[in-house]
């Protein structure tokens, strides 16, 4: 497989684990999503990737022409972080000159690339302007171009999309699908969950430092989305809640109930199994979205009966 | 590896260059410079000596025949008495007046009463009445004025080294004198320097790209060269403009007093100096999340270079008592302490090689904890660490 392969990588600092023996692999030409809430260990981890700290125990091997690196080179790796800056009083163009250089980049080829993607992103008339003097939107694509410039093979984007407009969002997209259609294998965290199911091929999810699920957005989804149903109706639906392919139910208003179905339990069967007699006057059945799986597995399962309202449940004895 | 430092260093120098409060200091400093130390002595040349008008009310009719030329005292005899010669002192604005009673001969008191204060008058005239008391003593015991000057002359020392002493001469106390000033400079100028710009690298969130493409101990040495890059250039652009001036006001063979220092000594410490102390700064910038935040352990270390100042009075006056040569080895005070004994005394070989070596280890192993801080610290956002934290780093065994 060519690209990323992350296989046990622990961390510890002092007694806490912030990454606790995590494998996972990002594929060259897929754009892998790493999830997780806030803490979860997942700066930790992208900073052992880029070799900013070495791990205390596990490997990291990139595979790219059929060479395997122990750990990624650093002239392959391109990063935008989370929490975004620049040099504020230096000018566009020297920062890309000063970033790129430290990939090795020969200086005309950056200024080469350096005025196409500017000119892509309608920048080219501020690339002698000063940083301070760039709005954030602005400021947040000279960082995307410091960060491709150098045309690495392992592409790290920390919350890319936070701060941007839709327009500017959609150009993000477009070029990020680009930049793994062209073979980078390319590391996406994020926590908007829309974009993130909309551009990610694979997904692995950590909590609290642990791998809680690694698979395509499919995948994941049938792991942890059980079937929710929510049922309308006048009158007591005692005989739909009580089929045997309800996992459990709530009934958050007087006239509303939510189902979880059990795992395995396809909706037509579950359409199959209600009774006539039941009084239902709406019903909608939807798996559980990646967001609701996400905020699950922040809270770390769900203990809240009233979290069922809008957090329909799973298996959270998985997550426990 | 060396060309990725290289390149950290020509950065953090063009960014300076490039940055306007940079070049105003750069500009600024060698104005505010002349003005401080160029001024007074300029006005010093162009002001005149004052002239002091002293009336004199001699009850005993000697001081015309004292026979004193005096440079910028006036004596005028007064005939009259005390009450008039004060109304003339006020109308013609003199300094003021002096009453040599009958009683002086005999007691030696007189009195000066002044309209304007003025202490070289004064000590002026005492000498001008020592003389006068002399001279007519002298006539009492027949004594002639060759034979009083002959009786009072001083005595007059000169102090010369050895031809074989091989103690340094004057010019060499200069250079010392100039290289700690060189020292101090380039650690707190360039040191300060050196910190916020670890710390604005922090607060710019830049630190973590950086560490993408470089390691964290080539971003350091990177900093720590080109700031004392950058400190050598300001020097030497102001040693460009300030160096006719000196050579104009001071009168002073500046050539002549570099061939005479120990370069390669100086050259050593003043190194060695910078490298402790930057890596200090630069460890403790990255603690650091804005300069605000300091607390006080960092307010401490940062203070740890001014130790030198504590000795430098005890060592100038016995450069080569126990103090001084503990001074000149322990590593901390040694960079300003072995430049300055060096100037001016004969520092046993030994004891040079003591320095140096104590010098070479520590900056070693300052240099290794200030890497490993900074490079736990540079990735730490949010706050300032204190003293337990940055302890605890340095005990983590992998940090890389």
């Amino acid at each position: 497989m060519e690209g990323l392969d992350i296989k046990q990588i622990r961390k510890e600092y002092g007694a806490k684990c912030a990454v606790d023996s995590i494998s996972f692999q990002a594929r060259a030409g897929e754009i892998t999503g790493i999830l997780g809430p806030n803490g979860a260990g997942k700066t930790t981890a992208i900073r052992m990737i880029m070799g900013i700290t070495a791990p205390d125990d596990g490997e990291i091997q990139f595979s790219l022409n059929g060479t395997t690196y122990p750990g990624v080179p650093k002239s392959m790796v391109g990063y935008l972080p989370e929490e975004r800056g620049l040099y504020k009083e230096a000018r566009v163009i020297d920062v890309l000159f000063f970033l790129a250089g430290l990939k090795n980049v020969d200086k005309a080829v950056i200024k080469e690339r350096a005025m196409t993607w500017l000119a892509k992103f309608g920048l080219e008339d501020y690339a002698t302007s000063k940083i301070e003097q760039l709005s954030k939107g602005m400021a947040q694509k000279v960082q995307f171009i410091a960060s491709i410039l150098h045309q690495p093979k392992l592409i790290i984007l920390d919350e890319p999309f936070s701060g941007l407009d839709p327009v500017s969002q959609d150009v993000f997209k477009a070029e990020i699908r680009e930049l793994a259609n062209q073979g980078a294998t390319i590391l996406l965290s994020s926590h908007q969950m829309n974009i993130v199911e909309e551009l990610c091929d694979r997904i692995f999810l950590i909590h609290q430092g642990r791998e809680v699920s690694y698979g395509t957005v499919q995948e994941i989804k049938e792991q942890y989305g059980n079937y929710r149903v929510i049922v309308w109706a006048h009158q007591d639906i005692h005989e739909v809640v009580s089929l045997p392919s309800v996992a459990h139910y709530n009934q958050p208003g007087s006239k509303r109930w939510v189902l979880t179905l059990k795992d395995g339990v396809r909706p037509a069967d579950f359409l199959a199994s209600i009774p006539s007699t039941a009084t239902i006057s709406e019903l909608s059945i939807a798996r559980m979205s990646l967001h609701d799986i996400f905020v699950k597995i922040a809270q770390g399962g769900i203990n809240d009966e009233t979290d069922l309202e809008d957090s329909p449940m799973g298996n959270h004895a998985e997550l426990a | 590896m060396m060309r990725q430092t290289w390149k950290i260093a020509q950065w953090e120098i063009m960014r300076n260059l490039r940055n306007k409060q940079f070049i105003i200091g750069l500009l600024i400093t060698p104005l505010i410079m002349l003005v401080f130390a160029g001024l007074p002595r300029l006005l010093e040349r162009w002001n005149e000596p004052q002239m002091l008008t002293y009336y004199v009310v001699d009850e005993t009719q000697s001081i015309m025949d004292s026979g004193l030329t005096l440079s910028n005292v006036e004596l005028k005899i007064h005939t009259g008495g005390s009450d008039s010669a004060e109304a003339v002192v006020r109308d013609t604005d003199a300094t003021g007046y002096l009453v040599i009673s009958a009683e002086f001969l005999k007691t030696g008191e007189a009195s000066i009463i002044y309209q304007h204060r003025n202490h070289e008058g004064v000590a002026v005239l005492q000498s001008v009445l020592t003389n006068v008391l002399q001279q007519a003593r002298v006539q009492e015991t027949d004594m002639d004025r060759e034979q009083l000057v002959y009786l009072t002359s001083e005595s007059s020392v000169v102090a010369m080294a050895m031809e074989d002493a091989d103690v340094p001469d004057s010019h060499g106390i200069v250079v010392g004198i100039a290289s700690i000033v060189l020292v101090f400079f380039l650690v707190f100028s360039s040191g300060t320097m050196l910190m916020q710009s670890a710390l604005q690298e922090k607060r710019d969130r830049m630190a973590e790209v950086v560490l993408s493409s470089i390691s964290s101990s080539n971003l350091m040495q990177g900093k720590i060269i080109g700031h004392f890059l950058l400190g050598i250039l300001q020097l030497g652009f102001w040693l460009l403009l300030g160096l006719p001036a000196v050579i104009y006001l001071l009168d002073f063979p500046v050539l002549e007093a570099l061939a005479s220092a120990n370069l390669p000594l100086i050259i050593f410490f003043v190194l060695g100096g910078y490298l402790l102390f930057s890596a200090v700064f630069v460890g403790i910038g990255a603690t650091m999340e804005d300069l605000q935040s300091a607390g006080n352990s960092q307010g401490l270390v940062i203070m740890i270079p001014m130790m030198s100042f504590l000795f430098i009075a005890p060592v100038v006056q016995n450069p080569d008592g126990i103090i001084a040569q503990v001074a000149s080895i322990f590593p901390i005070t040694s960079p300003v302490i072995m430049i300055m004994r060096a100037a001016i005394t004969r520092v046993p070989m030994w004891q040079i090689m003591a320095s140096a070596v104590a010098l070479g280890i520590t900056v070693v192993i300052i240099g290794m904890m200030a890497a490993k801080i900074f490079r736990i610290g540079m990735l730490m956002y949010g706050k300032t660490a204190d003293m337990g934290e940055i302890m605890k780093w340095l005990r983590y065994k992998d940090v890389g």
